[in-house]
């Protein structure tokens, strides 16, 4: 297991120097000055502004000191607010952004094993088709429509109460991160019950559930015990994809919210041109996305005794 | 049939086992009968597609019933039907008083679960035992079915067993709860030749230890001979031929028996001769045949085969055949059948 | 056992070739035969597959049918739902009324009998009432809603000065619609009385006839008297906020997206077959060196570098933003198809068919298309349906977040972001882009799992 854990940290080592190098690249193919929008008026400030991005270097020397940055964990300043460095920026919108994607993963992990579990035990029957029903709206509507309207519906309810049931936007509170981290993960959830639903399925003809049921176990053991822990598999294997999922879509959820975290920091970055807020967050993005999958991959292998051994 | 001094076992009668499928109805078990006694062994020999697995698993209520159903039968266990009732007492008999083990059994154990712990699952369901009873029952019940090192293995997991060990586990799952009866399908057909003849000693020796009544399905007449006492030749979703080993091994009175024998390599088989296969293939089950069944490739088929079904006749005592050729107008040809006592 | 029934001697007679018939079993077909069997029973999969038809025709056929250009912009009918085609008035052209004075005969607090001049439109609206002794002028308040409990005035939108001035004309962004005007009185210290005397009208949508011409709604020289009515131009669907056609923008955005949502996955797809192909024939080095830059590219966060590329490709003037797109989900969208063609191939590879073929004397090419491809379609043509949904939503996100096509292309994610902005007062805007992305990913959702439980070998054997 130990041998196991070291390569795929190493592999996740290598995998974020890629992702480094790639956006560096992808980021002085960009046509146009970095300096553009700066208050570059006079040649000799358009100087100091070169000097203190490094900008007047060549690009090798450029890579070498972002690659050094990254190892020691410092990104650089921001390029349209002069004064912040982009590691303060990450530090202080990044759990905001954590704890957003965490709940709605928790949400969409829990919801999709049980919905999933139950369209199969009640397959063709009332309950698997309106959860199938939701699961289809849940796949097609794009989160930017579900979003808005979760918003506009709460607004319609708060409104119809006479008071603020669950504020509409911002962050702060527990009351703050119901709606959006349900909004967030729902796509996923759906997504998830869909395939819980399939494994489960799958798993049901299975040989060894017919051996179980030879042996005279009751319907409720057959299905915690050998149904469930199998069929979980598969969705346990998505969940690093599904994770990658919830952060992108949260750049959606905290722009319609107005929730303080770094997608809306990535976003604004990205059309406002901010080279080193863009370089630093994808990089600790891809940082954290190859993480996460370590950690899945050694969770299967947890649940999955036949893993291990490779 | 073995003279039944006891009752038997486990007693079928007349079962009849169909399929909905999108090409239509499909009669897998057209009237299936068989009893087996404690302590005997009964074989239930066919080729694919001809009911035998269909059969046991519908009894155990295994067979998927929305596009199954039984539409007749009754199976006997101690006096109560368990195609209508699988709990007797308030406790399930599966598992319990009738094991079953698998044809692949690879595929047939949990892959998340450690081996005795899936042992155990059936003691403490049917037996109360507490989780730490019975795993230690359970590696006694490996050590039964000679599995070496039995705590240690116990506690792995089915991909680190070899095919055969894990077919004596799956043995010692079924009778860890000592049943009166074992139904076996096809256990050695996914297995090498010499472990195959390592569980069917191990099936043997459990059944003069337990008395277990044993039934075992298989197409291969080899098995056959080394360990069943009595025999039912299932073809097309019947039973055409009925007795004891010695009966259907040495005085075959079904050309499809005999067809089967001639097909299979033997000490008597010359060269000259060689194996003659059976030609043709078995009946489409979704138009069943309204006669007998074997009609088509029988080289001895009548007239009256095909509109007819042929009724049961008795052969010998306990010997029974369904053929149209021991009808007392039918010709007699020695070199065809054999009909002890009435050439 | 006895027999029942009594044979003859004839019926012992060996039985000859054609007594028996057996009738054959249900007929065999092909792969693919099945497969569209299949495929035809399942009533939601053949719906969805008409919905992408459909979809396809509305793509192509659509702004053919609806000549309308997307870009132009209708003033006159901004933000306006969904609607039957409307009409105006022939009126005369636009003269300056000069108001009408009166002396006040009665004190009071409000004045009486507020009333209009002439029949209230789009034009003006000139109101008329009685004066009140002692004011010193006139408020006019218009709103939009009933004023009466609340006294929820509305707009003021403008003061009469002088207590004699008893006439007030209104221009102000006129709507068809109805207006509640509101008519204050105003004491010498400029202090509003509580009291307010109001006036429902309901506005017909008037034009002169130099201005239809002017704005194309009638040809150059029509005939046009006094009292015509003239149509406006349609718009079925409503316009969006700066006036375009709703209908023309979903057809042409349709185009941009569905383009790029059924041609990004055909060439990735593509990409990825061959690749995936090259790795799982030739195996060994070449297969491991394959398939770890794949595996990078994967690795990459999907829409982060989506967005970079699309960035490092930038948008000239003019330019659309579709191609940097396409080409950006080309290159991060083939990996994935190519490891599953790779798997698939080496699974094939490996069944016992193919050896048996190559001890029969199969060469490499027969394998590969008789054998390998079939096996591999099945994969192939599911991943695509899946993909087109994906792409779409991927053009949609990023064309919500200002990273798609630029304006003024029009593309659904486009218009979904702009309908955003006027979700509450506005929703068909936001409303008709939202459907039409949700009904074209279900469809191609719903087609893809048909496909997929169609293809799927194993489940030949349930049945």
């Amino acid at each position: 297991m130990l041998t196991y854990t070291l390569k795929r940290v190493l592999q996740g080592i290598v995998t974020v120097w890629f992702i480094a190098t790639a956006t560096f690249i992808a980021m002085h193919a960009v046509p146009g000055d970095p300096l553009a929008n700066q208050r570059a008026t006079n040649e000799q400030i358009r100087q100091n502004l070169e000097q203190r991005y490094g900008l007047d270097r060549p690009v090798t020397e450029q890579y070498v000191v972002f690659l050094g940055g990254i190892l020691r964990g410092d990104f650089g300043i921001s390029f349209t607010q002069e004064n912040r460095r982009v590691n303060d920026i990450i530090r202080e919108s990044f759990p905001v952004s954590a704890t957003l994607g965490i709940l709605a993963i928790v949400f969409a992990a829990f919801g999709g094993v049980l919905m999933g579990a139950l369209t199969a035990l009640f397959r063709d029957r009332v309950p698997d088709l309106v959860i199938m029903f939701l699961v289809i709206l849940g796949i097609s509507v794009p989160s930017f429509v579900v979003a808005a309207l979760s918003q506009l519906t709460l607004v319609d309810i708060n409104t119809w109460l006479g008071f603020s049931l669950l504020p509409v936007a911002g962050w702060g509170t527990l009351r703050h991160m119901i709606v959006p981290s349900m909004v967030l993960g729902l796509g996923t959830m759906a997504y998830l019950t869909r395939l819980m639903r399939s494994s489960m399925l799958e798993i049901t003809s299975a040989d060894f559930i017919r051996t179980a049921r030879a042996k005279g176990l009751p319907p409720s053991r057959i299905f915690l015990k050998h149904q469930l822990r199998n069929a979980v598999l598969p969705v346990v294997t998505v969940l690093g994809p599904a994770i990658a999922a919830i952060t992108t879509g949260g750049f959606v959820v905290e722009l319609v919210f107005a929730i303080p975290g770094l997608g809306r920091y990535f976003v604004e970055a990205v059309q406002q041109l901010d080279y080193t807020v863009i370089m630093g967050t994808t990089v600790f993005y891809g940082g954290f996305l190859v993480s996460m999958v370590i950690v899945v991959d050694l969770l299967y292998g947890w649940i999955d005794p036949r893993v291990r051994l490779e | 049939m073995t003279a039944a001094s006891d009752a038997p076992v486990l007693d079928v009668r007349d079962l009849c086992v169909e399929f909905d499928t999108h090409g239509g109805v499909v009669q897998a078990v057209r009237g299936v009968s068989f009893d087996v006694h404690a302590g005997k062994t009964l074989a239930i020999v066919g080729e694919s597609g001809c009911g035998k697995s269909v059969s046991v698993q519908s009894i155990m209520g295994l067979t998927p019933m929305p596009p199954g159903r039984i539409t007749r039968g009754s199976a006997w266990l101690d006096g109560v039907d368990i195609v209508r009732q699988k709990i007797v007492n308030g406790e399930d008999v599966r598992g319990n008083r009738i094991g079953m083990i698998f044809q692949d059994p690879m595929s047939a154990l949990n892959p998340t679960m450690r081996v005795g712990d899936q042992i155990a699952e059936t003691l403490q369901v049917h037996r109360g035992m507490s989780k730490g009873e019975a795993f230690a029952r359970a590696v006694e019940v490996l050590a039964t079915v000679n599995i070496p090192d039995a705590d240690a293995r116990a506690r792995q997991y089915p991909f680190a067993f070899s095919g055969g060990m894990l077919q004596r586990a799956m043995i010692a799952m079924a009778i860890a709860c000592e049943p009166e009866v074992l139904i076996a399908d096809e256990p050695t057909t996914a297995l090498d030749v010499t472990i195959q003849a390592q569980i069917l000693e191990l099936l043997t020796e459990l059944q003069r230890k337990n008395g277990m009544a044993v039934v075992l399905i298989t197409h291969d007449l080899g098995v056959v001979a080394r360990m069943a006492d009595d025999v039912v030749v299932m073809y097309a979703g019947e039973i055409v031929e009925s007795g004891t080993v010695d009966d259907v091994f040495y005085r075959a009175a079904h050309p499809y028996t005999l067809g089967l024998k001639s097909a299979m390599p033997s000490q008597t088989t010359s060269k000259a001769v060689g194996l003659m296969p059976i030609e043709g293939t078995p009946p489409d089950l979704f138009n069943a045949p309204v006669g007998c069944g074997y009609t088509d490739r029988c080289p001895h088929a009548m007239r009256l085969c095909g509109p007819h079904r042929p009724s049961r006749f008795e052969v010998d005592p306990g010997h029974h055949a369904m053929c149209w050729l021991h009808h007392e107008d039918a010709p007699r040809s020695v070199d065809v059948v054999y009909r002890g006592g009435r050439a | 056992m006895s027999v029942a029934i009594r044979f003859s001697a004839a019926d012992f007679e060996p039985a000859v070739a054609g007594d028996q018939l057996q009738t054959s079993s249900r007929p065999s077909l092909s792969y693919w035969q099945d497969s569209w069997r299949r495929l035809k029973q399942n009533r939601r999969t053949v719906g969805s597959l008409w919905a992408v038809i459909a979809l396809g025709v509305l793509t192509v056929a659509g702004p053919w049918a609806w000549p309308v250009d997307p870009a132009v912009q209708d003033v006159d009918q901004i933000s306006q739902a969904p609607a039957w085609p409307s009409s105006a008035l022939i009126v005369p052209a636009y003269t300056p009324w000069a108001g009408i004075t009166a002396t006040p005969t009665r004190a009071g607090e409000v004045v009486a009998n507020l009333r209009l001049a002439e029949p209230g439109s789009t034009q003006a609206v000139r109101l008329v009432w009685e004066p009140v002794a002692g004011a010193a002028g006139y408020v006019v308040y218009r709103s939009v809603y009933d004023t009466a409990p609340d006294r929820a005035l509305g707009l003021p939108i403008g003061e009469v000065l002088g207590g004699d001035r008893v006439s007030f004309e209104d221009r102000l962004d006129l709507e068809p619609r109805g207006y509640w005007y509101s008519v204050v009185v105003v004491d010498e210290n400029r202090a509003e009385q509580e009291a307010y005397a109001v006036l429902a009208v309901d506005l017909v949508r008037t034009v002169s006839a130099e201005e239809a011409t002017l704005r194309g709604w009638v040809e150059e020289g029509a005939a046009l008297a006094l009292g015509d009515r003239i149509e406006l131009p349609y718009h079925p669907l409503g316009t969006d906020y700066l006036g375009r056609d709703m209908l023309a923008r979903l057809l042409y955005g349709a185009r941009v997206s569905l383009f790029i949502g059924v041609v990004a996955p055909l060439l990735f797809v593509l990409v990825g077959v061959v690749w995936g192909s090259a790795a799982g024939f030739m195996g060994g080095r070449i297969d491991q060196l394959l398939m770890r830059i794949a595996d990078f590219v994967i690795a990459l966060p999907f829409l982060l570098f989506m967005i970079l590329f699309k960035i490092a490709f930038g948008i000239g003037p003019g330019e659309s933003g579709v191609f940097p797109m396409l080409v950006a989900l080309v290159l991060l969208g083939w990996p994935s198809t190519a490891r599953l063609v790779r798997g698939q191939i080496l699974q094939v590879r490996q069944e016992g068919y193919i050896a048996a073929s190559q001890l029969l004397g199969a060469r490499t090419g027969y394998l590969v298309f008789r054998h390998m491809i079939p096996q591999t379609m099945g994969v192939i043509l599911v991943t695509l349906t899946f993909a087109v949904p994906s792409a779409i939503f991927t053009e949609a996100f990023l064309s919500f977040i200002g990273m798609g096509v630029a304006p003024p292309t029009p593309s659904w994610g486009s218009m979904a972001n702009e309908g955003i902005r006027t979700m509450l007062s506005h929703p068909h805007e936001l409303l008709f882009p939202a459907v039409i992305i949700s009904v074209t990913v279900l469809a191609f959702n719903l087609l893809g799992d048909g496909l997929r439980d169609a293809l799927d070998v194993r489940m030949r054997g349930r049945e």
